[in-house]
């Protein structure tokens, strides 16, 4: 009996979840960046409130845009565009339901925490344990949807859109678990396992990787969809999205360590960073000019088309971000740049240009589909366009002004380089402050743009009724796949392209790590291998091309392959530094131990986010010694769970700010940073003079800490207490021999017993290093 | 056992092989991308185009 067609309807009603999620996730995340950007320019923002000021609240800016706005709206983008794709429903409505309120339950208790203090102190990665597991297991509800769809397809090809979000779903999930590894010490506070170095590595392993893999391979696949959708024409080169695929999943994980240039990491990883990063040009470009290149033709329709301007802007800023990106790369453009606002000037052109623009691209192209009936504004979708684009370029030339010119200022030197020319900090402070102000009018501009979106998109859904998509199918039982198209475990894993693939990475490793003779011998077999692979090209390439042909049509052995592909580069960069970059390894200087005050005080200093502002990372730079000290050592921030080496100098470095300044000094500086400092825009600390500190949790924390290899003695609950009283005193008594009376308790107490153990380190003689 | 890759100077010929790896990779695929069926590219392409009802909806 001939098959009979049946009609099915697609799971419309999540991506509308979705959608609207992002809209206004993506509202609060932007009005909050609003305020912190205001409270750099105003001190007066932070209202003297703990969970407000700029410390606690950035976080909650950098997440809430990441995870909740571009995380609704990948997630939008990719159930509507897999379901056509493969032309089924998504497999459960009971799992689409969970990752949708799954995901909308964690933002809420992330939008909760953040601003109480509750934090892991380590970038993007600032939820504590208890957000993390339920993300990872909201990740899995996703992903068992996903490819649960995928395994009921009617249409078995797999188009270039699902493998990014194939790439995005296994990278996403290695990279969250890995970073966010930690052994709790309570309910709401947890160590990370890694410390110092390892833990700088794998944060920005991560922190770099999430921008790729949340913020661009899942967007990319969002273009490979709808761009030629709103086109109305293929994309430009299919043959190129596949060649970009490949490259920049290959390529993006080992970039990483060019977070960390000038810094103690070792020299092999930055340079490993510098150059992956360089080779980043050429797939991010392939991809930007595959996008803008299907508009040809096309380009007339911009000019009445929202949609397609938002995703040619779009891609044009993927292109200016992804060749900013490289460039920022290079080490002597990175002194330059690093910890400055050229860096915020480059991440804002990327998510406010390529991330805001193709969502509001997308949801404008979206909304007349799922509510059935037209914008209700085209104008106003213009207008939103222009505004935004307008308000972009002034942030972004702000912040490369001020980047530029705080970089310049604080490396300036004069008499041959043995004197700084702006000795203090507040000089360039003071100087950048109008391209500070800038950059809150093109935020606010930004903003009013996606306001306009706002009422658009009501107008445009009230009243109007929610419309599912549907196909018509044959309805006939899925053919088995022909035998010689399948590809099982042991065609993915047991053939000449694998295995050679295998030797040769095998051969490297033992050439690059092992002693003498096992070295020669991968040395060996390397040059056997490649040897034995362009001889066996001319009578074997068909075969290996049918291979590669079957891969294309197999989804669980192509994501197999594609997670080995990412996997490679962050296994090569994290053992070795693991295995190796430990305490009893660590020559020349090696950090004291905080004692139970000062890992108390440390906390504290994590809760308020000084990480956001103060470095605690003296590089390798004349400048950087000149001003703040001799440079950090690797050994310097062994104990640290979690590294505090920052990312941005609002305010100036602090790792050596230890013994620099009386305790009174920080008092001072805590209560009212103007005080000590005028022109100051730190926000006031007034809290931690009055709240007492919970000395209860510190046994529980040295426990874990001396389980996380932190050379802490046996010490029981009341000897905990006891240090930390006699410490404490100590420091009141000096206090209000200085004039001020704080009690012993007080949180400030423990916060300046870090901030003055801040640089103490013990020498190691060169005769006990292990080499 | 990483002591070369931690130590000795010759840590940069690592980077360099690194390179040369992600290089053949680019090379080979684009190789592979070139050479595709020029039906079998114009049949991936047209994949987003399967017409659903949403798309007689209105457009922008």
């Amino acid at each position: 009996m001939p098959a009979q067609k049946i009609t099915i309807e697609y799971n419309d009603r999540v991506v509308r979840q979705f959608l609207l999620a992002s809209v206004f996730w993506g509202a609060v995340g932007m009005l909050v960046g609003l305020l912190v950007a205001s409270q750099l320019n105003f001190w007066q923002l932070n209202f003297h409130t703990a969970w407000l000021t700029f410390g606690r609240l950035r976080p909650l800016h950098t997440n809430a845009v990441i995870f909740a706005f571009v995380g609704n709206m990948m997630f939008a983008g990719i159930y509507y565009s897999t379901q056509r794709l493969v032309k089924a429903r998504l497999a459960s409505d009971f799992l689409s339901s969970l990752h949708f309120w799954g995901w909308q339950l964690i933002i809420v208790a992330a939008a909760i925490t953040l601003p109480l203090g509750y934090t892991r102190g380590k970038e993007y990665a600032e939820l504590i344990w208890p957000i993390n597991l339920a993300v990872a297991f909201i990740w899995v509800v996703f992903a068992v949807n996903f490819f649960w769809t995928l395994a009921r397809r009617r249409e078995r090809a797999l188009y270039v859109a699902i493998w990014f979000y194939i790439a995005t779903i296994v990278t996403v999930a290695m990279l969250y678990i890995v970073n966010h590894l930690s052994i709790p010490t309570g309910l709401l506070h947890s160590y990370p396992v890694f410390s110092g170095v390892q833990d700088a590595l794998v944060q920005w392993w991560y922190g770099h990787n999430a921008v790729a893999f949340f913020l661009t391979t899942p967007i990319l696949g969002i273009m490979y969809y709808f761009l030629p959708k709103a086109a109305e024409r293929p994309i430009y080169s299919y043959r190129l999205s596949v060649v970009h695929f490949w490259s920049l999943v290959f390529v993006y994980i080992w970039a990483g360590p060019h977070h960390l240039l000038n810094t103690t990491l070792p020299s092999w990883l930055q340079n490993l960073g510098t150059t992956f990063s360089l080779m980043l040009w050429a797939p991010s470009w392939g991809g930007m000019l595959n996008g803008l290149l299907t508009l040809r033709g096309a380009w007339d329709k911009l000019r009445t088309d929202p949609v397609l301007k938002f995703f040619a802007a779009g891609i044009t800023f993927y292109g200016m971000a992804t060749f900013e990106g490289p460039l920022l790369s290079i080490r002597s453009v990175n002194a330059l740049a690093h910890y400055s606002d050229w860096i915020i000037g480059h991440v804002h052109a990327g998510t406010l240009g390529w991330n805001g623009f193709m969502a509001a691209g997308m949801i404008y192209w979206l909304l007349p589909r799922l509510w059935n009936r037209p914008l209700h504004s085209l104008g106003l979708a213009n207008l939103h366009f222009w505004i935004g684009l307008v308000g972009i370029l002034l942030y972004v030339s702000a912040m490369w002004t001020s980047g530029i010119t705080q970089g310049l200022m604080l490396n300036a030197t004069t008499e041959h380089g043995t004197v700084l020319a702006y000795p203090n900090f507040l000089d360039t402070l003071t100087t950048i402050r109008p391209m500070m102000l800038m950059r809150v009018i093109g935020g606010a501009l930004y903003l009013i743009g996606w306001f306009l979106l706002v009422y658009n998109l009501y107008r445009t859904v009230r009243g109007a009724s929610p419309v599912n998509g549907t196909i018509e199918v044959y309805d006939e039982t899925p053919e088995p796949a022909p035998a010689e198209s399948r590809l099982g475990l042991k065609g993915t894993l047991f053939n000449a392209p694998t295995v050679f693939a295998v030797l040769i990475l095998v051969c490297a490793t033992t050439w690059m790590l092992g002693p003498d003779l096992l070295s020669t011998a991968g040395l060996a077999g390397l040059i056997v291998c490649v040897i034995l692979v362009y001889a066996l090209i001319p009578t074997h390439s068909h075969l290996w091309n049918g291979w590669y042909e079957k891969l294309l049509l197999n989804a669980l052995p192509f994501t197999l392959l594609t997670f080995f592909a990412v996997v490679a580069g962050g296994l090569i960069q994290i053992i070795p530094t693991v295995l190796v970059q430990k305490a009893q390894n660590v020559e020349d200087r090696i950090q004291i131990p905080y004692t139970p005050l000062e890992l108390a005080g440390r906390d504290l200093y994590v809760r308020e986010g000084c990480y956001n502002c103060h470095s605690q990372m003296i590089r390798t730079l004349v400048p950087d010694v000149l001003r703040y000290g001799d440079y950090s050592r690797l050994g310097e921030s062994i104990y640290d769970h979690p590294f505090q080496w920052g990312s941005k100098r609002t305010g100036p470095d602090l790792a050596r700010v230890g013994g620099k300044y009386p305790n009174i000094w920080h008092l001072r500086h805590m209560e009212n940073p103007r005080s000590i400092s005028p022109g100051s825009n730190m926000p006031t600390y007034p809290w931690l003079l009055t709240n007492s500190l919970d000395a209860s949790v510190m046994p529980a924390k040295i426990k874990v800490q001396r389980m996380l290899g932190v050379p802490y003695g046996p010490l029981s609950a009341q000897q905990i207490f006891d240090t930390m009283d006699e410490q404490a005193k100590g420091i009141a008594k000096d206090l209000r021999a200085a004039g001020a009376y704080v009690a012993p308790d007080k949180e400030i107490v423990a916060l300046i017993a870090y901030l003055q153990t801040l640089g103490k380190f013990v020498p190691v003689p060169p005769k006990t290093a292990t080499p | 056992m990483f002591k070369r890759l931690i130590l000795e100077d010759s840590a940069t010929l690592y980077v360099i092989f690194a390179f040369v790896t992600a290089a053949t990779i680019f090379i080979t695929i684009t190789w592979r991308a070139l050479r595709m069926p020029r039906a079998q590219v114009e049949r991936f392409a047209q994949l987003p185009f399967t017409k659903d009802s949403s798309d007689r909806h209105h457009d922008v």
